[in-house]
């Protein structure tokens, strides 16, 4: 079924993931890896049952002006959502993890930014005993 | 004689089994069509109202069942197991068993079960080192295949375990150490648990016996077919099933009936199918069927090895490295407080999602750049090892209909009722010490686990329990009903006490035990009187 959030939500959202998994000298973070497009795609078709909860989250968000703020604003609304054990800021979390490790296939994990952030190598089918050892580095083929 | 098999779910094959994280361990396809639908709610006790389980509880609906989705762990259970009421009484005193717990002997010994177990590794293709686990029973036979490959991981737990003077051992599992009876052997993917095989190395019993007992002709498999009520006669005897398929209800006639549908489902099935006979469901009058649930407790904990390489995403999980010095009574528990313990493993199969999800030592944060860094830095090298607590039957901790939840045939869910004893959170306590000691041990710099007690309620048992007391007990020594002739039940539910392994291997040692007996006495039990 088709579902797209509002271009004024998906700007939150994004603002949101980007808090969440931000770019800095570690490498890129969630803007980049389209963690969006990975939440949005998945509420359209997946996680029907937590539309709502990003609406009316991503609502709350912008009555608070979360967009406008500076990042370290953005940052301790987000905190005060934590310390509540605030459910869509729980859910967000879950689903910007997704976004980021999952497989590329399902819209976020752009080039493979998250996959490289944890220094996986991606599935195989065959590890063989010898990349099975310690300290055994992965190198990724055909890819950067 | 002739077999029909209604199955819910279809029929999968190696051809669907991706490596991906996200459609398999995050949104478990396996689960659909029926699972997703009716999954069981979960209270802490009889004042509260139900609701959504914070647990994983979503089993597989297909040809084979969870054995298409399970990690493959098959370690016999100890032979304390079997005894564990009266041996804990005589080793420590009446006192030791906890106020409210139900905990009984099996009515079968290790002894008695062990020629199935034997049976069941053979037809399944189980690899291990039959001499590597001093704490195992008296075997038969070797195990059919040797153990997985061990990985650089797998060795140094071992060592690590061996300095700490324990009994490490390589998992048990149920995956191909090398071809078995036709299937290939295990390519170490890692994309095991929550996943079939892309090249039916596991044994899943749809790729084994499953296949074996079809090509005899006597088994007609029907997929797509949700029994909705076991139907009995005015005598109490089952006549048949009525199932959906299709849209269409229809009646499977029975002459006996094995019912075999996972924990819960067993105890809903027989709770929905009230008659003249059974008028509080079948095979219930002495009110017994829903009692002495349990699940696993499963503690984990994580170490971090400062500039290590573990290559953890390699392998699948049952590549392991296990100990049973604190499972059972293997230990002394005088003063501890609780009845038995768990094995203890070290896996592979650390996926990206799972990894950087997980739980995060005190003083990184969870989101923003503090957490990203720490994952960066360390997420090539963190460890986890976890255990499968035994976990006591208690009065209160019961399954039943859900009053508020239906299905979409408008029939209610099981709703699971259940409270971690204080007996259990003492064993809890004590598993994360010596996961802990495992870690720190092998190098770890710094340990931490999830807050609070975890439970993982796939690892679930009871309902139906077996035993030879009708008022204490729904299901006989051989798995048949004290109340139904003709009626057989198989699974973990049958479990009198859970144990501190995994349950497959013994619930399939128990059902070819039942289905041998029910082919052994066809002349009184299939009969029509």
């Amino acid at each position: 079924m088709r579902f797209t959030l509002s271009e004024h939500d998906r700007a939150v959202l994004d603002a949101v993931a980007e808090r969440l998994i931000p770019a800095d000298d570690t490498g890129p973070g969630a803007r980049e890896a389209k963690v969006v497009d990975y939440i949005e795609r998945s509420l359209a078709d997946g996680y029907e049952e937590h539309r709502d909860t990003y609406t009316a989250g991503l609502a709350a968000l912008s009555r608070e002006g979360f967009g406008e703020l500076s990042p370290d604003g953005q940052d301790a609304i987000l905190a005060e959502l934590e310390r509540q054990g605030d459910a869509f800021f729980e859910l967000v979390r879950r689903h910007a993890i997704e976004g980021m490790f999952g497989d590329p296939a399902w819209g976020g994990n752009a080039d493979r930014i998250g996959w490289d952030l944890l220094g996986y190598p991606g599935p195989r089918h065959v590890w063989t005993e010898a990349e099975q050892e310690l300290e055994v580095e992965h190198r990724v083929e055909g890819h950067r | 004689m002739s077999v029909v098999a209604l199955e819910a779910g279809p029929r999968r094959c190696p051809e669907e089994m991706t490596l991906d994280e996200i459609r398999n361990d995050v949104r478990n396809w396996l689960s659909e069509p029926k699972a997703r639908a009716e999954v069981p709610t979960w209270r802490e006790s009889s004042a509260e109202a139900s609701s959504l389980a914070p647990w994983p509880m979503l089993t597989v609906n297909a040809v084979g069942g969870t054995t298409i989705h399970y990690d493959a762990v098959s370690p016999r259970l100890l032979p304390w197991n079997f005894a564990s009421r009266s041996l804990t009484v005589e080793r420590y005193g009446v006192g030791a068993v906890p106020r409210g717990s139900t905990l009984v002997d099996w009515p079968l010994s290790y002894d008695e079960l062990e020629p199935y177990y034997d049976l069941v590794e053979r037809a399944i293709g189980v690899g291990g080192t039959a001499a590597a686990n001093p704490f195992e029973g008296p075997r038969s036979g070797e195990y059919p295949l040797g153990p997985l490959r061990r990985s650089g991981w797998n060795r140094w737990m071992h060592g690590a375990a061996r300095d700490l003077g324990w009994h490490p051992y390589p998992a048990p599992t149920a995956l191909n150490s090398e071809p078995y009876n036709g299937n290939p052997e295990c390519t170490y993917c890692g994309f095991c648990a929550s996943n079939g095989c892309y090249r039916a190395a596991k044994g899943s019993t749809d790729a084994t016996v499953i296949r074996r007992a079809e090509s005899t002709g006597r088994l007609t498999i029907e997929i797509g077919a949700r029994v909705t009520r076991i139907e009995v006669d005015g005598e109490g005897r089952v006549t048949g099933v009525t199932y959906v398929s299709d849209g269409r209800e229809l009646f499977q006639p029975a002459a006996a009936l094995l019912l075999g549908t996972f924990v819960y489902e067993n105890t809903r099935l027989l709770l929905l199918s009230t008659s003249t006979a059974y008028p509080h469901g079948l095979s219930n009058n002495h009110g017994q069927v829903g009692k002495h649930y349990m699940a696993h407790a499963t503690p984990a904990v994580y170490g971090v090895f400062p500039g290590r390489r573990l290559n953890l995403w390699s392998g699948p999980w049952s590549q392991a490295t296990c100990s049973d010095d604190w499972n059972g009574d293997n230990f002394d528990h005088t003063g501890l407080g609780f009845v038995g313990g768990g094995m203890l493993t070290a896996a592979h199969e650390a996926k990206p999602i799972a990894l950087a999800g997980g739980p995060v030592p005190p003083g990184v944060p969870r989101f923003g750049s503090g957490w990203k860094s720490w994952l960066h830095a360390n997420a090539r090298s963190i460890g986890s090892a976890g255990a499968q607590l035994e976990s006591l039957p208690y009065e209160q901790n019961v399954l039943d209909l859900d009053p508020a939840v239906v299905d979409p045939y408008g029939l209610p869910v099981v709703r699971v009722t259940h409270r971690v004893g204080e007996s259990d959170r003492r064993g809890y306590a004590y598993l994360s010490h010596k996961l802990d000691l495992w870690l720190r041990e092998a190098g770890a710099s710094e340990t931490w686990s999830a807050d609070g007690i975890q439970l993982d309620p796939r690892h679930a048992y009871g309902g139906t329990r077996m035993g030879d007391d009708p008022d204490a007990s729904v299901v006989d020594r051989v798995g048949f009903s004290h109340e139904c002739p003709n009626l057989g039940v198989i699974g973990a539910s049958t479990f009198p006490t859970t144990g501190g392994h995994n349950p497959t291997l013994t619930l399939q040692a128990l059902a070819w035990r039942t289905a041998e007996h029910l082919v052994t006495n066809w002349s009184t039990i299939g009969s029509r009187v």
